[in-house]
């Protein structure tokens, strides 16, 4: 559209549909999950699991941990943290969008798709080891 | 009346033909508990400056012309009392994302060309013949879209949106909620076409879920809620179309 707002009716825009809905679908799951667990993540292995008599905390973390072991739990942990990190890069590439560097949007996935693919592996690499 | 009961609007004055930039100009207007900010307007261009520029009809929130900046904030202006800003004085500017073409009036082209992009009407494959009667729709179907087909066209969405002041590809929250609208209504077959326009660019996705539309809507429209709704459509539009390719009935 040109500057007075008067461009022809699909001035300016690529034709066809774009591929954000895939980075919007998995945004949105990432959200849930970043907002329903994460949370609940931290409370349990940051305040209850280490709180009280720290023999008691020992004993119940290494309980925890046994159960982190068991690889469906794994898989599990696995989905919350790379839908929750391509939720985190979906966001920042917005934001960087909003700063001023929108026309850059297609180039701003490399990092941050691809910083949210990195995590993911070094997730699975430390899960893979416990 | 208190004689000295008045009030003072700053009003945001600019002839292109005349001005080389805009100024605010004061104007001191009898205070009147049943006033809306339009009265106040009319009354000046009626009894003190008649070159004053701005738009209205109805003057009871239905025709959505009288859209304006009121100390910042886009409103209605039939319908932003003067009682709620008294005794301190009112700013009134024309709606902002939008270019003035003359004191309070913008010009609405982008927008009308917004709304017409989202083919705002019914489109049928088959169309029945009038001796079959009307396209029949249950309460709960017309409940489905019912909310979107609310919108008076009052621009105060476009307004309040940071990113309609930044991105031109953007079809803007009215335009998107319309679009949605006739996506959601049974007696519809033309969602795949409007989805073209809708999920082609930044028509849609520019928007970041800031949410304000919603906030400002006098009709309660709910923009914001309609784009969500409309995103995760596509989202199963494009999840779908692995599963069923185009052409194979989908
Ligand atoms: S959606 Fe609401 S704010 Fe936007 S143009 Fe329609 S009535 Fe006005
Ligand atoms: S004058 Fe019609 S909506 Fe205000």
């Amino acid at each position: 559209m040109s500057a007075d707002g008067r461009g022809p009716a699909t001035g300016g825009r690529a034709a066809g549909r774009s591929d954000e809905a895939l980075w919007w679908a998995l945004f949105s799951a990432g959200g849930v999950m970043a907002a329903l667990f994460v949370p609940a993540f931290v409370i349990v292995t940051g305040f209850l699991l280490p709180a009280g008599d720290p023999a008691v905390a020992a004993e119940r973390t290494a309980q925890f941990a046994a159960a982190v072991g068991w690889w469906p739990v794994k898989l599990a942990l696995l989905g919350v943290l790379a839908l929750s990190l391509v939720h985190c890069g979906h966001r920042i590439r917005h934001t960087m969008m909003d700063l001023g560097m929108r026309r850059y949007s297609g180039l701003l996935k490399v990092p941050c798709y691809g910083g949210a693919l990195a995590g993911t592996i070094w997730a699975a690499m430390l899960l893979w080891v416990i | 009346m208190d004689a000295k009961d008045t009030m003072t609007l700053e009003i945001f004055r600019y002839h292109p033909e005349t001005d080389s930039e805009p100024r605010f100009q004061p104007y001191e207007v009898p205070y009147n508990e049943d006033w809306v900010v339009l009265d106040a307007i009319n009354w000046i261009k009626d009894h003190v400056d008649g070159s004053l520029t701005h738009r209205w009809s109805c003057r009871m929130g239905v025709c959505g012309s009288c859209g304006m900046m009121v100390n910042g904030e886009p409103k209605l202006t039939c319908a932003a009392f003067l009682k709620d800003y008294y005794p301190f004085g009112i700013k009134v500017e024309p709606l902002v994302n939008f270019a003035v073409e003359r004191d309070l009036v913008v010009d609405m082209d982008g927008f009308m060309d917004k709304l017409q992009e989202v083919k705002p009407y019914i489109i049928r494959d088959d169309v029945n013949d009038t001796s079959e009667g009307e396209y029949r729709q249950s309460p709960a179907q017309l409940a489905q879209y019912k909310q979107y087909s609310m919108c008076i066209n009052c621009m105060l969405c476009y307004a309040a949106c940071p990113v309609a002041g930044h991105e031109d590809e953007f079809l803007g929250p009215a335009a998107l909620a319309l679009g949605h609208r006739y996506n959601k209504d049974s007696r519809d077959q033309g969602q795949a076409e409007r989805l073209d326009v809708m999920l082609a660019g930044e028509a849609i996705w520019g928007c970041t879920f800031v949410g304000e539309c919603t906030v400002v809507c006098p009709k309660h429209v709910d923009p914001a809620g309609a784009i969500q709704q409309a995103k995760a459509m596509a989202a199963q539009e494009f999840f779908k179309g692995f599963v069923m390719p185009k052409g194979t009935g989908a």
